[in-house]
């Protein structure tokens, strides 16, 4: 089993798969897949031993399976609470992995888009994020790595309940698919509500960024199945394909009116929100990413020059945290002095920006 | 009370990250703080959405659980893992397999209840089983043309709200996807 230490964490800081994505509303998708072994208990009812020799069985098998490139295990005990926070960031987590330690770890793979979470929640929860709009093939590749695991690795599995989950309201299919959409003009104009209500049916759930079902940060919705059991995985993804590409329609159909009627009220909010990155002095990561989602859309209007969305996207996620710590690389610096630095680093890179309203 | 909830807070050591709030009966993140004031007494609880507390609350009388006698279940337990149904009942999870051929039925009507399973499945007849997937070692090929679906789907939409700007987008669209089949490839397996 090869294991990497605290050093090795680096090669996931350099991987930034957001930064392949030129697209204004898709931010991102993600699809995991919820894994038990057969004949152990679940996490929950194991004891540090036991979780122990279920890494060991796991990595073995997955460490050397087709489809990953060179993956690498890493200790939950190994990192510290930063790069667990980096990791929830990195890869658009609901779940934190704070307490993340002894008998648990995470396994990453060069494409910095791999992740697998063993013995947190289920023995693997395994999962791809993708930034290019390509749900059906993501999909597609991680339940390529699944069934190719499955064959060395007997999974815990009942015809009536499907793959058995240690939460009971994810075994079934044991799939959670996300698609997190930009949705600015929906929001700012209030249509969003209404738009949502024409759209969604239960099938799926709507939610912010962080799975606050009333607090939206940056403009981002994260749009997710709401069951994974009794249904099947294609049509988990159809419906999810379905609404999402009406939503984009509807975003970009008034984003146009707008860039059309030159908009006073967004030349007002960009403008402002410009404002604030460009003039604080210390700003929280919840107002930076507010506006900077403001910005990624004056780009689009052509109001704001000399950035694109790729590097939009790269703020926004050094923005958070954990990231700007790492970026900062020391070891302890408390909440104002970092509003201070974040505040320097959005500086930085929006120093050639142009206003042009 | 109220002191107390104070003092709490003031505890909470600077630089490390808060918890989330947590359920006080289970450990789910929070859906509802609620806050009770009778004469000079406080309390206060935080609930998730599907909180036996909060239906108590809400409507005065405990949940009813179709299809069992909670008296006579309420002592359930799993001899595999120790996972007793009162803690499956508040939302704490499964322990191990053994957990789901003990609990079965009442699972399954758990979840009917806070609508966890798709409705149409839930729906069915109780001989079938309510998993339609995959089963483990089946590999199922996704319809490669789902994103092409999807985005006719949207074109007949516009044109019929006469979006002509949209339409024209949308087609832009599809004829990206159409003259470049790598795009939408499935992967063979």
């Amino acid at each position: 089993m090869t294991t990497k230490g605290k050093h090795d964490f680096q090669f996931l800081k350099q991987k930034k798969p957001w930064n392949e994505d030129p697209n204004p509303i898709w931010l991102a998708s993600t699809i995991s897949l919820q894994r038990n072994v057969e004949k152990f208990n679940f996490p929950g009812k194991l004891s540090t031993d036991r979780k122990q020799q279920i890494v060991g069985l796991i990595c073995q098998k997955m460490l050397s399976i087709e489809g990953l490139t060179n993956p690498t295990f890493i200790k939950a005990e190994d990192i510290g609470l930063i790069e667990k926070e980096f990791i929830v960031e990195h890869f658009l987590s609901t779940h934190g992995y704070k307490e993340a330690f002894k008998g648990e770890g995470f396994i990453f793979d060069d494409s910095g888009e791999f992740l697998a979470i063993l013995n947190v929640r289920d023995h693997i929860h395994m999962q791809l994020i993708d930034c290019t709009g390509e749900l059906e093939n993501t999909w597609s590749r991680l339940v390529k790595i699944e069934t190719t695991l499955g064959k060395s690795l007997n999974y815990a599995f009942l015809p009536k309940f499907g793959f058995l989950t240690a939460d009971p309201t994810e075994c079934g299919t044991g799939l959670l698919a996300t698609v997190y959409l930009q949705l600015s003009t929906l929001i700012h104009t209030g249509k969003i509500e209404e738009i949502l209500d024409k759209y969604l049916d239960e099938s799926l759930h709507v939610s912010g960024l962080q799975g606050s079902p009333t607090e939206i940060i940056g403009d981002i919705l994260m749009i997710r199945n709401n069951y994974t059991f009794g249904v099947t995985e294609e049509s988990i993804i159809s419906s999810l394909r379905a609404v999402t590409t009406k939503l984009i329609v509807e975003e970009h159909s008034m984003r146009n009116k707008i860039k059309k009627e030159g908009n006073i009220d967004f030349k007002d909010k960009i403008s402002r929100a410009y404002g604030i990155l460009i003039h604080s002095y210390q700003i929280e990561a919840i107002e930076a990413l507010n506006a900077l989602s403001l910005i990624k859309l004056g780009v689009e209007m052509n109001w704001i020059t000399q950035i694109d969305n790729r590097q939009i996207n790269e703020l926004f996620f050094n923005c958070r945290r954990a990231h700007l710590l790492c970026l900062c690389n020391e070891e302890k610096i408390d909440n104002v002095e970092l509003a201070h630095k974040r505040a320097e680093m959005i500086h930085k890179a929006l120093k050639k920006v142009k206003l042009e309203i | 009370m109220n002191d107390k909830s104070e003092n709490n807070d003031d505890t909470i050591e600077e630089g490390i990250p808060d918890r989330p709030l947590e359920c006080s009966e289970c450990k789910k993140n929070i859906a509802v703080c609620y806050t009770e004031m009778i004469g000079d007494a406080v309390t206060y609880t935080s609930m998730c959405a599907d909180c036996p507390e909060l239906q108590r609350r809400l409507c005065g009388v405990p949940i009813h659980h179709p299809g069992s006698s909670q008296e006579e279940n309420a002592a359930l337990a799993c001899g595999n893992c120790g996972t007793t149904l009162e803690s499956l009942r508040v939302g704490g999870p499964v322990g191990c397999s053994g957990c789901y051929e003990l609990f079965n039925d009442i699972l399954v009507s758990e979840m009917l209840a806070s609508k966890k399973i798709a409705p149409r499945a839930g729906k069915a007849k109780k001989s079938l089983p309510i998993h339609i997937g995959r089963a483990p070692g089946e590999s199922m090929t996704m319809n490669p043309t789902l994103r092409l679906l999807a985005l006719n789907e949207a074109l007949s939409e516009t044109i019929k709200s006469e979006d002509y700007e949209q339409a024209a987008w949308l087609r832009d669209q599809i004829k990206a996807l159409t003259e470049n089949p790598e795009n939408n490839d499935d992967d063979k397996r």
